[in-house]
């Protein structure tokens, strides 16, 4: 039998207001911060560059000058020490831009006792976590209606402080377009809302082409509905409380209704060529990170292998 | 009720069942509240919650649940006293007549007997209650109110002697026909007496129907009738009635004080005697004062012994004057000898004037004559008295009883005696013949290597056959015999030493007079008259205890008959030299039981009333804590495992519950058992120094450093390599592990306790060295006394048992177990060194080093051992050194591996002194 709270920062006491979530949300940003960096650290070994010669700034090996080349290619300094020639190669990075959007709602400030993590918290941590992932990549970053796509080393603390600006302003996902049909996108949501309004606003998102990833968040409570007995349900956003009896009856229904649209959701996003991902908070965040950034990674190879 | 035997307390409350249903609709209304949880997915499944519902319905079991709890609890409340006590003192309201047997035979039951009584009267509270115990005096019964009656059961113990009922029987008899309503109980122990058999008799056929008798389908009764000394062993005798309980038992012996001497088991096998043979040696036999039967409970399942068959005092008195120029080949060494062993015996100071007199005054139930010829004046006059009065007299031959003879003899004597195979005979010496059936002496056997040289020879007359108990082969007599008034002469025709036979060499000699000594009667059996009282000292009560004398107990004459009566109660009678014993039955006695014809029986044994109140208070306890885990499990606050458990739990309570035992009987909680603690098992595991924890930082710091030096300089140069050195409070801690203890003394040290001085005895005794340090050398010198230090060890070593002790001896082992050192040195260089004093022997001078058997178990020095040894972690040295000699360090920690060595091996050292001795033996 699994117990759950609502995590502070987001949790509908409206004493707090708006002013006191922003404390609490600059109160645990700094710490979610400094998480997604460790987490970074921890993937980042795995995804860290091209690896591959190509347009960029950085040294990535000298080769010998075959004939054909422009000569303005030839590296004289590493030449100049032997009687071959060489050509000094660079390191292919690739500017593109990535937008990123994290639900902070209310709903997402959902904890419960299976799970390591709010799920708010742990959307945050894997959405700066890779983004100081893809900064490192040489990609820049921005959030969806709150900063403009950047590529600075301090992405962390630049982006928390932009969520801590308008925080208050998220709901499950974008209101907007995207921009550019070649900009790619990583939206972190539960996506509590019904999957017709999803696809809607699905659409809406990405009508200008924009290609990217969505990572659903789940608690275990949530998925696993480990609840018995007689129960009072509260929702989150608005605090409307649903008795349903014994809560173990209604469980096999509970969990096919959340699996039907868990599947509506995949259906909607992979036919725009989105790729959908789950993550439940009783994972660990580097395992979540790993996940992501391998889909990032392969799916950059794979944009770059067709271009 | 109901025909079960079940009665309540309050069952007016029992009318709280008709409640239940009301229970059952209340609780069927209330539903168990819902918990609440937040789940913010729940939009998503909208449509399958309905918004409002219906309060939930109690389940089934739950309801039954906790009707049932309701119900237990009224059950509780109504007081349920299952087995209630019987009403078996009729609805009569006339007088209740109580007649209790409380002789021996009840003693063993005693207390049920008594609890019956009690729960008798308690039935008939309201009414008058005639209460009579069959051994009271005969007196007219007057009713008495339950409580004094009662009063009077508690206050009644059973007597230790046979009842006689017959009174009893007619004084109720004449009762029970003035007041007709009046009910007569007879709380009986089966036991016929004997003398009231016609008066039991009249008395149940007199009341007829009226009468119920409340007795016992068995008799659990087994007595001791009488016991013998008999040749080999103490034989008892028991009874027990027809129908008695247990066969098998064991009867053990006593001696005056209450300590075992022996036992053995007896079986009735169905019978209603049984004997029990106790084969302990005479002279343990001849302690025996008492034999109980063991778990007995009654004073006739005790049997007192006194002097008759115990020791016999024998007297003796040697006419030999040569004597005490060899005193072992004397006559009287022979009889001393033979006699010691199974009798008192008395014997007259040398050069007395008339020892048989004097010895008479001592009245010995024996009395032995060696060579003593003839007796004549005042003394054959108060020999013949003796004899006459039932004493034994033993003569030998002699050549003065050859020269002449007396009237105290058995046969009339042929002047001279007999010489076989001397130089002036034609005979050869004889032997024995086999000993005459009538003789005491039948069935010894008549071993072939005692030869007879010489005798004295009888008259022969026509009574000497039968006078004869021994004779030779060829048919003279060797030991002849006669009555004379109570008492016995008994004469053996040759000497008590061996110039005349080789009889006294034998153990035919110590056999005859085995035989010959309980033929003396003792001085309280028969030698005494009835003129004599002797005054009661011991008495034994109902239950067989040993008890001061009542108050109605009297004095018996000395040729008391027994058994016990009222006037004189089972017990030992008269000054402890001549003790009398009184029994509780009379040798021959047999225990038939009562035949109580047609007369109404009452069992003995009743149910005690259970009272089922705390067992449905704890059931009810339990289903109230079974739902309140129902009511959590149902508003889901439980896990399964949780749960689970719980029930588990309840389920191990409710059964502990059911299988404790009544409550009120105590029990006896066992004393734990002290674990061995991890510092006790890392001790026993290796060889460890150790020193006691003074509670002062500074010197306890020092002692731990110093040890630990001193270990790594016993494992870097010898073979011997401790474990980290441990701190000990002897208070606390276990000793025994470890062999060397260094104690230094502080000022300001606690007296150790009581344990710990025992422990740091129990130490040394053990084989443990105990190093007190008293640290004061200097002070010492300064002070030219006793310093604090030295005082507070003075008062810890009082209390120790302490041996000798000596100032080092330059010879001592000590300094030879390792380094060959000239004295010990410590921190201080002057202070002296004490160990237990060695006997200096007179072949020691040449030997370079001593030891005593043992290692000393104190050594006692002010040097400061442990400073000298103590250095910090960097391995610079803690103290300096007083006065600081170049290596005076080095010496220090040189004693220091002396010490340890010494108390690991002892005088090792010292016996090395002893190989050249060896090897020079050997050859080499």
């Amino acid at each position: 039998m699994a117990t759950a709270r609502l995590t502070e920062p987001f949790s509908r006491r409206k004493s707090a207001g708006i002013e006191g979530e922003a404390h609490e949300l600059a109160r645990v940003l700094p710490r979610l911060a400094l998480e997604a960096r460790q987490v970074s650290a921890q993937v980042a070994l795995g995804i860290h560059g091209r690896r591959r010669a190509g347009p960029g700034e950085t040294f990535w090996q000298f080769r010998p000058f075959t004939s054909g080349e422009p000569a303005d290619r030839i590296d004289w300094r590493r030449s100049a020490r032997d009687d071959r020639l060489y050509v000094r190669e660079r390191e292919w990075e690739s500017a593109s831009t990535w937008w990123l959007w994290v639900d902070v709602s209310a709903s997402m400030g959902y904890v419960s006792s299976l799970a390591l993590a709010a799920k708010r918290d742990r959307a945050i941590v894997l959405g700066f976590a890779m983004a100081d992932l893809l900064v490192r990549g040489g990609e820049r970053v921005g959030l969806i209606g709150l900063s403009p796509p950047l590529s600075t080393r301090a992405i962390v603390p630049r982006l928390a402080e932009a969520l801590l600006m308008h925080g208050d302003a998220t709901g499950d996902l974008p209101e907007g377009p995207i921009p550019g049909p070649r900009d790619r996108v990583l939206l972190l949501s539960d996506f509590i809302l019904p999957a017709e309004a999803f696809a809607e606003r699905f659409h809406r998102l990405t009508s200008r082409g924009a290609t990217g990833t969505c990572l659903m968040v789940r608690d275990p409570a949530e998925t696993l509905f480990p609840f018995s007995g007689e129960t009072e349900f509260e929702e989150a956003e608005h605090g409307e409380r649903w008795r349903v009896g014994n809560a173990a009856d209604m469980a096999q229904r509970y969990k096919e209704r959340l699996a039907a649209h868990e599947a509506a959701l995949r259906v909607t996003t992979t036919r725009r060529g989105w790729s959908f991902l789950t993550h439940g908070t009783d994972d660990t965040a580097a395992d979540g990170l790993l996940r992501l950034a391998m889909l990032v990674e392969n799916g950059a190879s794979r944009a770059f292998g067709a271009r | 009720m109901l025909g079960l035997p079940l009665v309540f307390a309050a069952p007016m409350v029992l009318i709280a069942l008709a409640a239940l249903p009301a229970l059952y609709f209340l609780l069927r209304v209330t539903p168990p509240p819902p918990k609440r949880i937040p789940l913010p997915t729940i939009p998503l499944v909208k449509d399958l919650v309905t918004p409002e519902r219906q309060p939930a319905r109690m389940p089934w079991w739950l309801l039954l649940l906790r009707l049932a709890l309701a119900g237990i609890a009224i059950l509780a409340l109504a007081g349920p006293l299952w087995n209630p006590p019987p009403v078996e003192s009729g609805a009569g309201r006339g007088p209740l007549v109580l007649l209790i047997d409380n002789g021996w035979g009840a003693a063993p039951d005693w207390p049920k007997r008594r609890d019956r009584a009690i729960t008798l009267i308690e039935t008939a509270v309201d009414r008058p209650v005639v209460l009579r115990a069959a051994s009271e005096e005969a007196a007219i019964p007057t009713a008495v109110n339950a409580r004094a009656a009662i009063e009077r059961l508690r206050g009644l113990q059973p007597v230790p002697h046979s009842i006689d009922r017959a009174k009893q029987f007619a004084a109720l008899a004449s009762y029970a026909e003035a007041t007709p309503q009046a009910e007569i109980l007879w709380l009986s122990d089966r036991m016929a007496t004997g003398t009231d058999e016609a008066a039991t008799r009249t008395f149940i056929e007199k009341l007829g129907p009226r009468l119920r008798i409340i007795a016992d389908e068995r008799t659990p009764v087994r007595a001791i009738a009488s016991a013998s000394n008999e040749r080999d062993a103490m034989v008892v005798k028991l009874v027990r009635p027809a129908s008695g309980g247990e066969s098998l038992g064991i009867v053990r012996a006593l001696d005056s004080k209450g300590r075992p001497l022996g036992e053995a088991p007896f079986d009735f096998a169905g019978t209603a005697k049984a004997e029990a043979k106790i084969a302990v040696p005479l002279e343990v036999r001849n302690d025996i004062s008492r034999l109980e039967i063991a778990d007995g409970r009654s004073a006739a399942a005790v049997h007192l012994l006194d002097a008759g068959s115990q020791r016999r005092r024998v007297a003796l008195v040697s006419g030999e004057t040569a004597d005490t120029n060899q005193p072992l080949v004397s006559g009287s060494y022979f009889v001393t000898n033979a006699l010691a062993p199974y009798s008192t015996l008395l014997e007259a100071p040398r050069g007395s004037t008339d020892p048989i007199g004097r010895m008479l005054t001592d009245k010995p139930e024996v009395m032995v004559l060696v060579d003593v010829g003839t007796i004549a004046g005042a003394t054959l006059d108060q020999l013949t008295a003796y004899v006459e009065d039932g004493g034994v007299l033993v003569r030998f031959a002699g050549s003065g009883l050859a020269a002449s003879s007396d009237t105290l003899l058995p046969v009339r004597l042929r002047r001279g005696g007999r010489v076989l195979g001397g130089a002036l005979s034609w005979e050869k010496p004889q032997r024995l013949a086999p000993f005459p059936a009538e003789s005491p002496f039948a069935g010894l056997a008549a071993p072939q290597d005692v030869l007879i040289e010489r005798q004295v020879l009888a008259e022969p007359t026509p009574t000497l056959n039968e006078r004869t108990w021994a004779a030779l082969a060829d048919g003279t007599p060797l030991v002849t015999a006669t009555r004379r008034g109570k008492g016995l002469i008994i004469l053996f025709h040759v000497t008590a030493d061996t110039s005349w036979s080789n009889l006294p060499l034998s153990g035919l000699f110590v056999d005859m007079f085995r035989r010959i000594l309980p033929l003396a009667v003792t001085s309280g059996e028969t030698r005494e008259t009835g003129k004599e009282l002797a005054n009661p000292r011991r008495s034994l009560d109902g239950f067989g205890a040993f008890a001061a004398p009542p108050a109605t107990a009297k004095a018996i004459p000395r040729n008391f008959p027994g058994p016990a009566t009222r006037d004189h109660p089972p017990g030992f009678y008269g000054p402890p030299e001549a003790t009398i014993a009184v029994n509780a039955l009379a040798p021959d006695t047999t225990l038939p039981e009562i035949d109580f014809g047609a007369a109404t029986r009452l069992p003995l044994n009743v149910q005690p009333p259970l009272d089922l109140r705390p067992a449905l208070l704890i059931a009810a306890f339990l289903l109230f804590l079974l739902d309140a885990l129902a009511v959590a499990w149902l508003a889901g606050l439980l896990s399964r495992r949780i749960l689970t458990r719980a029930a588990t739990g309840l389920l191990v309570a409710a059964l502990a519950a059911t299988l404790q035992p009544p409550p009120g009987k105590a029990q006896t909680p066992q004393a734990p058992k002290a674990a061995p603690t991890q510092q006790d098992i890392s001790a026993s595991l290796k060889t460890r120094l150790a020193y006691i924890v003074t509670g002062n930082r500074e010197v306890d710091e020092t002692s731990r450093l110093g040890l630990e030096t001193l270990t790594r300089a016993l494992a870097n140069r010898t073979a011997f390599e401790p474990g980290a050195p441990v701190g000990l409070d002897p208070g606390k801690d276990e000793m025994v592990f470890y062999s060397l203890v260094y104690w230094p003394i502080t000022p300001d040290q606690p007296v150790p306790s009581e344990t710990a001085l025992r422990r740091i005895d129990q130490f040394m005794k053990n084989g443990g060295t105990v190093i007190f340090d008293t640290r004061d050398a200097t002070a010492m010198r300064s002070t030219a006394g006793t310093t604090a230090e030295t005082r507070r060890l003075r008062q810890m070593l009082a209390s120790l048992d302490i041996p000798e002790i000596e100032e080092i001896p330059r010879d001592h082992v000590i300094t030879k177990t390792f380094y060959l050192l000239d004295r010990l040195v410590g921190r201080y260089a002057q202070g002296e060194t004490w160990v237990e004093a060695i006997p200096r022997g007179a072949s020691d001078e040449k030997r370079p080093a001593r030891a005593g058997d043992r290692v000393s178990p104190v050594i006692i020095t002010s040097t400061d051992l442990a400073a000298a040894w103590a250095h910090d972690r960097n391995g610079q040295p803690r103290y300096p050194m007083v006065p600081n000699e170049p290596r005076q360090r080095e010496m220090a920690l040189r004693a220091g591996i002396n010490l340890a060595m010494y108390a690991m091996t002892g005088n090792y050292k010292a016996d090395q002194v002893h190989i050249p001795a060896l090897l020079d033996r050997l050859g080499q």
